[in-house]
């Protein structure tokens, strides 16, 4: 009798224990499946990915030549190199560059015309200009230079006093930051509604967004040193 | 013992009940459209993903074959070699080692009371737009985030509770961010009195700055191409 209790109570365990872990695969299934997203996220990850393959395949095609050429004698390895120098500079800033895109103005409106009481905080901050950056890279621009001066993986936006430092120089009010890009996706990114041009707007700002057929985006004209990063050996 | 044969037969009579239910909604839920559209969807995303990491290797190898074979070019080479190491760094195409920081950032952890807006204590793309500026300033060569290479033409973007940078990388807290530089700089420019750092942690963001005295930035995982932009000569 006592024996045929503990069965039970085992057999009863066991099968409890199995409807637990079922009941627990099936959610954690679930939600493995799918994190966050729907379908539509998991779409547009889709389509990105496939663009970002053809660039991969596109820049494995264009190495693949380059290194055919390299096998040949001397002065096709020099072309090749050569030819590799330039696209790599082309992407890190070091060529000027031209296409569509967008101009964008920034200015300070006249101490009395603007809102509140100190007229210092509502003027053109390093925050303002790195989100109008960020806004352009999001929106895909693919060069942008503010007064000048090209943007740089490295370049820093820094409040100094009265003035704005990009790569370490100095600019000053009005900020004209040119990006290259598709026009129309780099504009309306800025001029959606509840968008950085209505919220800098708001905080008392003058702000102008123009679409361009042909912008210039100036190369990075100081030098550049690595004292630090070293490229990692392997072996 | 008559009553104990008696609750044995109920509870197995729920345990059945219980049972077959739990099937018909494991079986609904596979069969629902929708989660089997996204599930189809993510298992093409992730076979996508994988091939991508084949290409990228594939374009890495082709990288590192292309250099041992220009390594042997006469004269003329040496100074083009040294520009074109230069510019790789800057583009980002090249995994890089040497001193620098690694800073931690989390969201908060304050509780926070009924009533308070809890976006206030979330850490927002804006908070990490600075953080990494300010790295930047401080002379960061090269930045990473999550393994993620900062490129110039990097965004950083709030979807949900992720960060989304260079397009489709999607990062989830917390995030880590690589820099090579001079650590002391870097550390002090961060930790600076009424600096970044500070003020994060007024919103309870948890922010942690470690020196090292190696870390190591790894290449951009992507292609590059430009669709607009040409060389302006």
């Amino acid at each position: 009798m006592n024996k045929s209790v503990y069965m039970s109570i085992t057999l009863v365990a066991v099968i409890l224990g199995l409807v637990m872990a079922f009941q627990f695969r099936t959610t954690s299934g679930v939600d493995q499946g799918v994190p966050y997203s729907r379908e539509q996220e998991l779409i547009t990850e889709k389509r990105q990915l496939e663009r970002d393959m053809d660039q991969l395949r596109e820049e494995a095609a264009d190495l693949s030549a380059k290194l055919e050429e390299a096998g040949k004698g001397y002065s096709e390895a020099t072309g090749a190199l050569q030819s590799e120098l330039l696209k790599i500079k082309l992407y890190a800033g070091l060529i000027p560059v031209e296409g569509p895109g967008v101009e964008v103005i920034l200015d300070n409106l006249p101490e009395s015309e603007r809102p509140g009481g100190n007229p210092s905080l509502y003027s053109i901050k390093d925050d303002d200009l790195l989100k109008v950056i960020n806004d352009l890279r999001g929106a895909g621009a693919e060069a942008i230079a503010v007064n000048g001066q090209r943007i740089l993986a490295t370049s820093e936006v820094r409040l100094a006093g009265n003035h704005i430092n990009i790569n370490l120089t100095r600019l000053s009010v009005p900020f004209k930051v040119v990006a290259i890009g598709n026009a129309t996706t780099l504009k309306s990114s800025l001029e959606i509604k509840g968008g950085l041009v209505e919220y800098l707007s708001d905080l008392g700002i003058a702000v102008r967004v123009e679409s361009k057929d042909k912008i210039i985006v100036p190369a990075f004209t100081g030098g550049l040193r690595f004292d630090y990063a070293k490229p990692t050996q392997r072996g | 013992m008559k009553s104990f044969q008696w609750a044995l037969a109920v509870v197995g009579l729920a345990l059945g009940i219980l049972l077959s239910f739990q099937f018909r909604i494991t079986r609904d839920i596979q069969h629902t459209e929708s989660v089997q559209r996204a599930q189809e969807l993510s298992a093409q995303v992730n076979q996508m993903k994988k091939d991508y990491s084949a290409l990228q290797a594939q374009v890495d190898t082709l990288r590192t074959k292309l250099d041992g074979a220009t390594a042997g070019i006469g004269p003329l080479s040496p100074d083009l070699k040294e520009e074109l190491e230069k510019a790789k760094v800057e583009a980002g195409v090249s995994e890089l080692t040497g001193p620098g920081v690694e800073v931690t950032l989390n969201d908060s952890n304050i509780n926070i009371r009924p009533g308070e807006n809890p976006n206030l204590y979330v850490l927002h793309d804006e908070d990490v737009l600075r953080v990494l500026n300010e790295i930047r300033a401080a002379g960061a060569e090269a930045v990473s985030m999550n393994g993620q290479r900062l490129l110039a033409t990097t965004e950083v973007r709030c979807t949900g509770p992720t960060i989304v940078l260079n397009r489709n990388k999607r990062l989830a807290p917390p995030y880590v961010i690589t820099a090579i530089g001079n650590p002391d700089t870097l550390e002090n420019s961060l930790k600076m009195k009424g600096g970044v750092a500070e003020t994060l942690q007024f919103w309870g963001i948890q922010i942690s700055v470690k020196k090292m005295s190696q870390v190591t930035v790894p290449a951009y995982s992507g292609g590059i191409k430009f669709e607009y932009a040409k060389a302006a000569v």
